[in-house]
């Protein structure tokens, strides 16, 4: 269902982001860049073991260092829990390597560490688990008592009656993935300044997704009211999904500075990154569906096991979500999920970019690409057959797509890409592949509300300060509100100074994740500023002798629709307003909540092409090309939409074909920038970009989000190319080239085989 | 382990430091000239977010250097990259073309562009490639970087008097 | 992460550089471009009590050519002055190559032609910071008698990743090596030791002050397998250099690198092509023996047998570029 493009002045058109002038010249500050008088440098003594019963902790050497001003020990900590069930500091069992004993705080960084050095730790080893297919046996060491069989946490979720839908169907196929540990890898390394020294007042400095989650954990850690701790975001060198919560750092910064009584700075030194970061642990996913002989699919089942690591610190939110994403882009009739997430003694393990939903759609886009073969066909005319279409309800009945942009997307991509003409056509070794997705624009059911507000303050010169919670990663949120706020008040962007990142004067946000930011926020900026015009009609209306009703804002300019020769300045508007004998000021406020009870008020759909080579003597995989078309409802800053694809085809290329924290006996392998591989600008291939307006009845505009639509769908894309120009599937994330060249060698083999037998046969006739 | 007296003329000021011989040139510039724009990253040479130009405009890995090893040299941070008021081509183009996010290796970026465009205003794809693949950037996927790289480029050919012809 | 405490010495000549090299024997480190030696001296791999800095040292910063049509390189070139001499890349294209394959840009603006020929070997049991090495016991290259790679190993088997060797082997190289006793040259072919934590035959007190190229002969050629390019240490090089026509070879020497803690001469596959020419079948033969005389090999980051196969496809390549390589 078409709905018609209002005409927009501002929203749609190219803005460069209000902090780029700031940013290309070294003039933004971030949390390492913090210098408080008196400030001390932090440092953790970590376990060197998996699993390890403490038994003395002796820190007096460390103590008696000159330069040394304040030592946390577990009994420091106690009655501090992060997560669902980690102590901050053990006072029992070390269960992971880099598990945080003792926090140090010296007047340099190289005092501190020579301090940790001299902190004598007796341990007494334990057996450990350090891979979730052994912590599962019967057999296996118990982690935690409350967790039976080494099971934290399971989610299991029936709808409709799959086994009836199972048998019904014609084709049945089954298979299993695997997506190794991940890690963030932001530019910015964890970091955390934190200023205890005011009694009962906490200021803390540090990039974060969501200073509000911050601002309560911290506090209530600390047995603190919320408004006496304050978070201090400045700039937020990347999210990825990995800095929606407090980790042991923060608050162990915040111990020492309470005890020594001056600010903290506590930052991850080279490897401890890896550990301080906490990204995605391994998932096993067994997969199954039934589809008709016509190629309708009627029923998936899904059976995961994630490896949470030592504590549980918010992965069930992502067994939840997953659950939630079975019926988001099929309209099935029935499903089965079963989530579980297995204690290991790795490091506590949370998300990486995508959420779980992208490497979940790893898995299953392969899987629907292998099941549409069974069927004859190729997967865009399955995706075309099954996608969801507007007005779908999902199987929850939770949330209706008031706007789906799916099948325009498939469409579109598989016309530029020239699907029609390389599928099945490309020569050996060159491979074609789909991936589709579908991102819900903000969530309810995580917690109580998704509410986001604003505040809006007009001045004399008809320029505006734009007051949101909202933090700014690097999606450009800050400049896409003040799109949104600019377009109701008929100025410019650059008019607005957008003031954010201080929890004492920001409006309260839940933060940037579940991809809700331009939806929610963008619906309260946009309500803050009907807000504040509202509080000028009446003087504008009065100055043009026109109804209210009929004002338009526009360039600069007010005028009545009725007579739109007759236009006054916006700026004489707001001057009149306020220096007039009211003395009026203008300051408009707005929030959202979505009236859901649970689910989400839109979603974003996309489609992928990739195009890919394979190297047969090596394995290693090329991406050629990639074709990318989102439905992002409306595109408030089109350049940044594309910037937003641009970078979620880059890390999808980069989790599915290099990226993995290699794990060895509870230890990171690979802790560094340069054996973490991420692909650079060499690896990166040509992108083409169709940005697809759906236009969503409730979003701002007609917007929904791109902040991790494009991923979802770029890992299976590279993964189906892979495997259509090898002519076999290689089940495990990353694939990287020995994985590659493994399973294309067995694939020549078995066509060696294969051709061999038919040669035979054809002797024998 | 007695400090040493250097002179290191920085985005042409000229500073007398004592420095540890153990100091790398990005402590020396972060901690004691207090030029928080040249960003600490991995601190072992992989990450190019401490890029720095020295004397010949080159990329330096000030992670990597010793601040000693820098006595009566002069090398350029992203604060000297400014021409007066206005934004140097590479900002501009950064900024206008969306290479920037984050912003945390932005600083690095621009500099190991600076490097390659200051001696080379005509760059191939290979080109930028070499000159970038030491520098990370999470955020952008290197995508709109390169864009960015190829505009200010023709900014700069104008410059010298030539034609932006759209060559590379 | 922070560098250990030292005392920094800058000698502005060789001799006063090798005097000070004499006078702190064992506590002394040479540095030159310093970018693979800091690192390790944060991972607390290095912690000289004197770090002699050779950078100041003008003399060992030339690019001469030699009466007999060599080349002379002094050690303290930059990678990045290599990459730009002209000379260097008409006259040795492959070991041109092989220094701009070398790390990244940004790399090679500090790191130098001595550093990477004396390159330490790379492990990574052990190429990691002190924290992270503590959760396992010490190894060949720390305090203890073991390897982590190969358990039952007697000796390190840490990976040689220069860049240079196994091109400087072909290309018939020798280094010149100084000390207060002298200077003494030595062929690159015998410069390196099969043991990872021995891996030069450079004697306490020496320096590499620089290399000497005879005049090119023949057609050469080097390749290089990374994950990514202008990057990453090798997965694997591989060098090649042949004497007379593919038809009829007078010689042949080829070089694998990143396999072993020492430059591997393929004398197998170069006896099959020097026996039977250079042509599409004595490559492919040439290629599996390749793969065979390796042994076992160990490998940093992928899982055994990957190298051996990548071998073959490397050598394979790089021999048909040789064969269809023009003087």
């Amino acid at each position: 269902m078409a709905r018609p493009k209002e005409d927009l002045a501002v929203v749609g058109k190219n803005w460069a982001r209000l902090d780029g002038t700031d940013k290309v010249s070294g003039r933004s500050i971030f949390a390492d860049d913090v210098r408080l008088p008196g400030m001390l440098f932090g440092k953790v003594v970590r376990s060197p073991h998996p699993h390890a019963r403490i038994l003395n902790i002796d820190t007096s050497k460390a103590e008696a260092l000159p330069g040394v001003k304040a030592v946390v020990t577990p009994e420091d900590a106690k009655g501090i829990y992060i997560g669902i069930n980690q102590p901050l500091l053990p006072t029992g069992n070390v269960n992971h390597v880099g598990h945080e004993v003792v926090g140090i705080a010296a007047t340099s960084e190289r005092i501190a560490a020579k301090a940790a050095g001299l902190v004598e730790i007796e341990y007494e080893l334990l057996p450990d688990l350090t891979d979730l297919r052994d912590a599962i046996k019967p057999d296996a060491v118990q982690l935690h008592e409350k967790a039976k069989g080494n099971i934290g946490w399971e989610v299991a979720q029936d709808f409709g009656d799959p086994d009836a839908a199972f048998a019904a169907c014609d084709v049945i196929h089954e298979d299993e993935f695997i997506t190794n540990a991940t890690h963030n890898c932001y530019a910015e390394y964890h970091v955390c300044v934190s200023d205890f020294s005011k009694a009962g007042k906490l200021v803390v400095y540090t990039p974060t997704q969501s200073a509000i989650l911050f601002q309560k954990t911290i506090a209530a850690a600390f047995k603190m009211d919320e408004s006496d701790v304050r978070m201090l975001t400045l700039n937020t060198g990347g999210g990825f999904t990995g800095r929606t919560s407090a980790r042991p750092h923060h608050f162990i910064s915040a111990l020492l500075s309470r005890k020594a009584g001056r600010p903290v700075r506590l930052r991850a030194a080279g490897d401890e990154e890896f550990i301080m970061c906490r990204a995605g642990g391994e998932v096993v996913y067994k997969l199954k569906s039934g589809a008709t002989k016509d190629g309708v699919l009627k029923v998936l089942e899904v059976d995961l096991l994630f490896d949470t690591g030592a504590y549980i610190e918010s992965q069930m939110i992502v067994t939840t979500l997953t659950s939630k994403y079975l019926g988001a882009l099929y309209p099935i009739e029935a499903s089965r999920y079963r989530g579980r997430l297995i204690h290991t003694n790795h490091m506590p393990y949370y998300f990486h970019h995508g959420g779980g939903l992208a490497q979940f759609q790893f898995a299953l886009g392969q899987h629907m690409d292998e099941l549409a073969h069974k069927l004859g066909m190729d997967s865009v005319q399955f995706s075309l057959l099954n996608g969801v279409e507007e007005g779908y309800t999902t199987p929850d009945g939770t949330t209706t797509y008031h706007s789906c942009g799916l099948k325009e997307c498939i469409e579109k991509t598989a016309d530029l890409a020239g699907w029609k003409d390389k599928y099945g056509k490309l020569p050996k070794y060159k491979g074609i592949g789909l991936g589709i997705g579908a991102m819900a624009s903000g969530a309810k059911g995580l917690f109580k509300h998704d509410t986001s507000a604003a505040m809006i303050q007009v001045n004399t010169d008809g320029k505006a300060s734009l007051f949101i919670g909202l933090p700014d990663m690097g999606q450009s949120s800050h400049t896409t509100m003040a799109i949104i706020a600019a377009e109701v008040l008929g100025i410019s962007p650059e008019d607005i100074r957008v003031v954010s990142g201080d929890t004492d004067t920001d409006p309260f946000d839940v933060g940037a994740f579940t991809q809700r930011g331009t939806f929610n926020t963008g619906n309260a900026t946009k309500n803050a500023a009907l807000d504040a015009r509202d509080q000028l009609s009446g003087r504008a209306a009065s100055l043009l002798e026109c109804e209210e009703a009929d004002l338009v804002w526009r360039h600069h300019q007010v005028y009545s629709k009725q007579n739109p020769d007759n236009k006054i300045a916006f700026r004489k508007v707001v001057d009149e307003t306020l220096n007039s004998m009211e003395g009026r000021f203008v300051m408009g406020r707005g929030y959202y909540n979505s009236p859901l009870k649970k689910g989400s008020m839109a979603f974003s759909f996309g489609a992928q092409i990739a195009e890919v080579t394979v190297d047969p003597g090596t394995g290693v995989v090329t991406v050629d090309k990639m074709t990318a078309s989102h439905d992002v409802g409306r595109a408030i800053n089109p350049r940044v939409v594309e910037g937003q694809i641009d970078g979620q085809i880059f890390s999808g290329m980069s989790q599915v074909l290099y990226e993995e924290t290699i794990m060895e006996d509870g230890q990171v392998m690979n802790p560094s920038r340069l054996d973490y591989k991420m692909p650079r600008a060499y690896e990166m291939p040509e992108v083409d970009h169709i940005i697809v307006e759906s236009i969503d009845p409730n979003g701002p505009f007609g917007a929904k989000e791109v902040g991790e639509g494009p991923i979802v769908c770029t890992m299976q894309a590279i993964a189906n190319a892979v495997a259509n120009a090898i002519g076999a599937r290689v089940h495990e994330m990353p694939l990287a080239p020995w994985r590659v060249l493994r399973v294309a060698n067995n694939a020549e083999q078995l066509a060696e085989q294969d051709a061999a037998s038919k040669r035979k046969a054809v002797a024998g006739e | 382990m007695a400090k040493q007296i250097i002179t290191l003329t920085v985005n042409g000021d000229e500073h007398e430091i004592a420095v540890a011989p153990y100091q790398t040139l990005l402590e020396v510039l972060r901690d004691d000239l207090a030029l928080t724009g040249t960003k600490r990253g991995c601190t072992a040479g992989s990450c190019g977010v401490c890029t720095v130009n020295g004397e010949k405009g080159e990329a330096v890995l000030s992670c990597c250097a010793l601040a000693v090893e820098w006595d009566g040299r002069s090398l350029t941070t992203v604060e000297g990259v400014q021409e007066g008021n206005d934004l140097h081509p590479v900002q501009q183009k950064f900024l206008e073309y969306g290479a920037v996010q984050c912003g945390f290796c932005t600083p690095g970026l621009i500099m190991s562009a600076k490097a390659l465009l200051d001696v080379n205003t005509s760059p191939s794809e290979k080109d930028i490639n070499e000159a970038m693949a030491g520098a990370i950037c999470r955020c952008t996927g290197h995508i709109k970087v390169k864009i960015a790289i190829r505009e200010a480029a023709k900014v700069l050919r104008e410059r010298e008097g030539g034609v932006a012809d759209g060559q590379a | 992460m922070q560098l250990p405490e030292f005392e920094y010495l800058r000698p502005k000549t060789l001799a006063e550089g090798l005097a000070a090299l004499a006078e702190h024997g064992p506590d002394a480190t040479i540095m030159s471009g310093g970018s693979d030696l800091l690192i390790n001296m944060k991972f607390r791999l290095d912690t000289p009590k004197y770090l002699v800095s050779f950078n100041a040292v003008q003399e060992m910063k030339a690019i001469e050519p030699q009466a007999d049509g060599g080349l002379s390189l002094g050690a303290g070139c930059t990678l990045t002055q290599l990459a730009e001499s002209e000379v260097l890349a008409e006259k040795y294209p492959a070991l041109h190559q092989a220094l701009f394959s070398v790390g990244s840009k940004h790399v090679r603006n500090a790191a130098t032609l001595g550093g990477n020929i004396c390159l330490d070997t790379r492990c990574w049991y052990t190429n990691q910071s002190e924290n992270w090495r503590e959760t396992r016991d010490g190894c060949f290259k720390t305090d203890n008698e073991l390897c982590h790679v190969i358990k039952s190993a007697d000796k390190c088997h840490a990976i040689n990743s220069s860049d240079s060797a196994p091109v400087l082997i072909v290309l018939d190289a020798s280094v010149t090596l100084a000390s207060v006793n002298g200077t003494r040259d030595v062929p690159v072919s015998e410069f390196y030791n099969n043991d990872g934590v021995d891996h030069t035959v450079m004697r306490q007190g020496e320096i590499l002050v620089g290399v000497t190229l005879p005049p090119p002969k023949g057609r050469s050629v080097y390749a290089k397998l990374a994950q990514r390019d202008g990057l990453d240490f090798a997965s694997g090089t591989f060098a090649a250099g042949i004497v007379g026509s593919n038809e009829k070879p007078e010689s042949v020497c080829l070089v694998m690198g990143s396999v072993g803690p020492e430059p591997k001469v393929l004398a197998d596959s170069a006896a099959i092509i020097k026996a039977s020419g250079l042509n599409e079948e004595s490559i492919e033969t040439a290629a599996l023996a390749a793969r065979a005389s390796l042994g076992e090999v160990t490998n940093l980051f992928t899982p055994s047998g990957y190298k051996r196969r990548l071998v073959k496809a490397l050598v394979k390549d790089a021999l048909g570029e040789l064969r269809d390589l023009q003087v």
